[in-house]
């Protein structure tokens, strides 16, 4: 408990310096809040394309696929949050600049993937996907009780759980690769199947992106839940999928800091 | 007792080269042929607690490669080492809270933001009592006389100014081991001296077992009482700085300027002749007849100013440095 007291209080501190650093350039950090809300006006009009046409997905109201939308937006917004640490990795290790803190006398995952934040992209897709979310909440017939909000953000923090540990594997690559920003890219792009409910897609495309990588976990089970649509086995697995991820990225973390081969002064 | 022991230590580092142009680049993508650097090859010393050693070497030479596995940065391939009682790449965090690495070229401090803002971070990390911690920063902030720059963002101080707040972030958990890399890399001379001065009354007042290496050999001589000199992955001289010239036997350089201009031939009767001018010499002599020569080459020339010096310790160091080389001044 006290080193969980421990490294709760020095998160808080990398992210208020995160804060503080970005707010040291007033015009990069409005322009990055600026382009972000552009790429939500553009995800919004799939909203709008939804509404126009009354599509339906697998049964779901176009008020239900946009809790869907919200999510992803919502969930793309907290991915953002902790990207900076992520992208931040292979420059890092190219560099040598690990050297520094490898030799601070605490976890070493924890301060090379939680010390730098995003503010300017995450405040418009947090916002923007709340703001979708609960104003589909009723009109998509939910019901607002508290087990049904509490399923709702349980599975949206176990989403961003599984998103820290599914996203950081390919960026732990670098230690052996050095440059990895085209596997970056494609597993990035494995993001993006989460923007509209997983419904959409063959049957065989959503037990892959639920059980081998599991992608739709993410942003669909806080949805689903919200719905009454996540059967018993599947909240079972989607409870159960972060943790083995963890698991997996422990493993191949500690045989990666094994391959740090620093660079020369 | 040592505070730092290293037996047989070794470290080798794959690689591939590659020809020059896109052809090269291309045979590359197919196939890479790897090759084996021997960074550090064989390397064993101890360090007594409270010493401050240089260890000296020329670029490449293995000096980084060895701080950085006695900090645990870096798994050796074969050896063994001891620092403060731990394995160091055993990363322990009671051993990461005894000792600390400043590099001349990396930076833990949030270049960003003020190095107040960085020594709170550390002082976090480190887990340090609110009253030790101001303590410490009142301390270290007057002895390196940076009180005044405390609050300027990082990226806005001169390197110097930097270096110093580098030493600061790096020493308020207190080590009783610092590694120190070429901290006065690029600082004037002003800047270095200032270092150079502070961490010799750091070291007399706290007894901290300090490992340096610089390319500066004013650091050198004003700190350290022992070297280790490192060429090419080995270790090729342990021993005290005083001894390094005796290389070049019991000699000393002796230079004489005079009124009237002499002959190259009348002085080198005296010993080798450095350097040559009309009216000035530089003569390298044997030290047991400095006191007989002087007085001759008084009466003989018309010498108006003469001085005594030791053959300055970059010579020596020089030698080990060549690769050529093979010096056998190296002590167990």
């Amino acid at each position: 408990m006290k080193r969980l007291k421990y490294y709760l209080k020095l998160l808080l501190l990398f992210i208020r310096f995160s804060l503080m650093a970005q707010m040291e350039y007033r015009l990069n950090f409005v322009s990055s809040l600026l382009v972000e809300i552009g790429y939500l006006l553009v995800k919004l009009s799939y909203v709008a394309v939804i509404y126009s046409t009354g599509v339906t997905i697998g049964g779901m109201t176009p008020d239900q696929i946009v809790i869907f939308i919200g999510s992803y937006i919502l969930m793309t917004g907290l991915y953002m949050f902790f990207i900076p640490s992520f992208y931040a990795i292979s420059g890092n290790v190219r560099e040598g600049r690990l050297d520094m803190l490898i030799v601070k006398p605490l976890s070493l995952q924890f301060i090379m993937t939680l010390q730098r934040f995003d503010f300017g992209m995450p405040i418009p897709n947090v916002t923007g996907g709340l703001i979708l979310i609960c104003m589909c909440w009723s009109r998509a017939g939910l019901t607002v009780s508290f087990t049904h909000i509490a399923g709702f953000i349980l599975f949206t923090l176990t989403g961003v759980f599984l998103t820290y540990c599914m996203f950081l594997i390919p960026k732990l690559l670098s230690f052996w690769f050095v440059s990895t920003s085209g596997i970056s890219q494609m597993t990035d792009a494995l993001w993006d199947f989460n923007n509209m409910p997983m419904n959409l897609y063959s049957n065989w495309i959503q037990k892959l992106g639920t059980f081998i990588i599991p992608i739709f976990v993410i942003t669909n089970f806080p949805g689903l839940c919200a719905m009454d649509r996540l059967t018993p086995g599947y909240a079972a697995w989607g409870l159960a999928v972060p943790f083995l991820a963890f698991a997996l990225q422990r493993a191949v973390f500690k045989r990666a800091v094994r391959h740090y081969t620093s660079a020369s002064s | 007792m040592s505070i730092i022991e290293l037996n047989h230590l070794n470290k080798t580092f794959d690689y591939y080269t590659k020809t020059p142009g896109i052809k090269g680049s291309l045979k590359n993508l197919f196939h890479r042929e790897t090759l084996k650097k021997e960074a550090v090859k064989d390397v064993s010393f101890a360090v007594e607690e409270g010493e401050i050693l240089g260890l000296l070497g020329p670029n490449g030479a293995g000096k980084t490669t060895t701080l950085k596995m006695l900090s645990g940065i870096l798994f050796p391939t074969s050896g063994h080492a001891v620092v403060n009682g731990y394995i160091p790449w055993e990363r322990k965090n009671e051993f990461k809270r005894t000792f600390s690495i400043v590099m001349g070229q990396k930076n833990q401090l949030w270049w960003d933001l003020p190095a107040s803002d960085s020594f709170y971070l550390n002082k976090c990390i480190y887990e340090i009592p609110d009253a030790d911690y101001r303590r410490c920063i009142d301390e270290l902030s007057g002895l390196l006389d940076v009180r005044d720059l405390m609050d300027v963002q990082v990226r806005r101080l001169s390197l110097g100014e930097r270096m110093k707040m580098e030493i600061m972030a790096a020493l308020i958990h207190r080590p009783r081991i610092i590694f120190l890399d070429e901290p006065t890399i690029g600082l004037d001379i002003v800047s270095q001296r200032k270092i150079r001065e502070f961490l010799k009354y750091y070291n007399e007042q706290t007894k901290t077992t300090i490992i340096l290496t610089s390319h500066y050999m004013r650091d050198v001589e004003e700190l350290c009482r022992r070297c280790v000199i490192i060429n090419q992955g080995s270790v090729v001289y342990n021993g005290e700085l005083a001894d390094i010239n005796r290389l070049f036997g019991n000699k000393k350089l002796l230079s004489i300027k005079m009124s009237r201009p002499a002959a190259r031939e009348d002085l080198e009767r005296y010993g080798r002749l450095r350097e040559y001018a009309p009216n000035a010499a530089t003569l390298e002599i044997e030290h047991d007849k400095i006191a007989d020569y002087s007085h001759k080459l008084i009466e003989q020339f018309a010498v108006v100013d003469f001085t005594v010096t030791d053959i300055p310790l970059e010579e020596g160091i020089e030698i080990f440095y060549r690769k050529e080389q093979q010096v056998s001044l190296v002590t167990p």
